[in-house]
């Protein structure tokens, strides 16, 4: 509960009040901790508009049809309606990192910076100098490891992930 | 004995504030003596003489020519889009993706990663070990772990060559046979050869079928270097929360699936697979962050 009070003070703080919203992308149960064990409070079914509450891990907590808790990160993609999001506060301002909000002059300053396009990387001209400074940068597997170790990452042993089925795929959504 | 003399200037010229290790000795030995070090010369591949190896045109592409076409399409991007001038983020970027690289099949490659300007949010990948993500992308990361989780899904790429696959498809392999049995063009002039402007290639996109893979794989690389398994996936909600239409996100929409079906397609294969596994870190307090 201690925890749960945190997360909430910590929207409150960054002017997240209001959860951010998201999209079911898979019919699943909404548990009451994040965690496979814990019991189910509801259920969401695919394409249900959900609101993002927190983040944790690999879950998301979540108002789905009038009932709060936990789902896994991957069964919600943040964002309202359609196929994208509205440019409202995502999982990463839930969990209280960034901060953008609906508003109108951002759109209008991004609209005018001007993006790396396809004609950008067509007429692109060999930049030897700056591949020289990039190749500089260069950190050998050592180094890499020592880096590592002193930070206390260890390497660990996890299996490839099958391809899903391709009858089960997600992409209509 | 010259042109080794001019590389050594170059190299004096470009790196004396850089950390990178480099030894005299490897850098005074001739090329064809030591192949494995090429990519540590800071050579410029117009100063390369020979043509690709003919071996590609079997679907085979040894180490070197990759790396090859790998700087080719590099040297071609930073042409568009600069290094970030800031060479404490392009260390901090080298280090925690030599890291992860070192989890792949891969990690005898000499892996080179960079921040490049642009306010895009975008990353690219190149044969050989070149990674690249824009600075646009960059500012929106929280931590360390999702830094990993986005050179994870690119050092994925190169794991499982995608863009050499490409390139093997693409009919402007017909240009490397010319190129090889005439014998005239130049070690650089082959590789333009063959891919045409290297940066064009990262235009055009891969399949969305790599595309999958490769936050699949990702995802797996970055938690096996220790780092919380969510990272790529939390950058995806991100992305997935800004509206399609945003010009930031127009190259890599055109060339990638959309990030709601990203994360449907990576959700189907985790399910439950992650839940065993150790925490793993996110560093958000010794993340750098960009001034």
């Amino acid at each position: 509960m201690k925890r749960l009070c945190g997360i909430l003070t910590l929207s409150l703080a960054s002017g997240l009040a209001l959860a951010a919203p998201g999209v079911a992308l898979k019919d699943e149960n909404v548990l009451s901790k994040p965690s496979a064990t814990s019991a189910a409070v509801g259920k969401m079914t695919k394409g249900m508009a959900v609101d993002i509450v927190a983040k944790q891990g690999g879950w998301l907590q979540v108002k789905a049809g009038g009932k709060q808790g936990w789902v896994r990160l991957l069964s919600v993609r943040a964002g309202a309606g359609g196929a994208g999001g509205n440019g409202l506060a995502g999982v990463a301002g839930v969990a209280g990192a960034v901060t953008q909000k609906s508003d109108p002059s951002r759109v209008v300053a991004v609209a005018g910076v001007r993006g790396l396009n396809e004609e950008d990387l067509k007429g692109a001209k060999f930049n030897a100098q700056e591949l020289a400074k990039l190749e500089g940068y260069a950190v050998t597997a050592s180094q890499a490891k020592a880096f590592a170790d002193k930070s206390g990452l260890k390497a660990v042993k996890i299996k490839a992930l099958p391809k899903p089925d391709a009858e089960a795929d997600g992409e209509t959504l | 004995m010259k042109r080794i003399f001019s590389i050594l200037a170059l190299m004096l010229g470009t790196h004396v504030a850089s950390s990178a290790a480099f030894d005299l000795g490897k850098i005074l030995q001739l090329p064809e003596e030591n192949k494995q070090q090429k990519t540590e010369q800071a050579q410029q591949p117009a100063s390369r003489s020979s043509g690709l190896s003919p071996l590609m045109l079997l679907g085979k592409t040894s180490v070197e020519d990759e790396a090859r076409i790998g700087r080719q399409v590099s040297g071609d991007l930073l042409g568009a889009a600069p290094l970030v001038k800031d060479d404490t983020l392009q260390r901090y970027v080298n280090t925690v993706g030599r890291w992860v690289a070192q989890q792949s099949n891969r990690k005898d490659l000499d892996w080179h990663f960079g921040v490049i300007e642009s306010e895009d949010i975008n990353a690219f990948a190149a044969p050989g070990g070149y990674v690249f993500l824009t600075k646009g992308l960059y500012k929106r990361l929280n931590n360390e772990a999702e830094l990993a989780g986005v050179l994870a899904h690119e050092i994925a790429h190169v794991s499982r060559k995608h863009h050499l696959e490409l390139l093997r498809k693409s009919q402007l392999i017909g240009a490397l046979s010319q190129t090889v049995s005439k014998e005239i063009k130049s070690g650089d002039q082959a590789v333009q050869n063959l891919i045409g402007n290297g940066a064009e290639m990262l235009a055009r996109g891969l399949d969305k079928e790599a595309e999958f893979e490769a936050d699949r794989i990702g995802a797996v690389f970055a938690a096996r270097a220790g780092y919380d398994p969510w990272g790529l996936p939390t950058v995806l909600q991100d992305m997935a929360a800004i509206n399609t239409g945003d010009n930031r996100l127009a190259l890599l929409y055109k060339t990638h699936p959309t990030a709601a079906d990203r994360l449907a397609r990576l959700g189907e294969a985790v399910g439950d697979r992650f839940d065993s596994l150790p925490t793993g870190k996110e560093f958000p307090e010794r993340f750098y962050r960009i001034k």
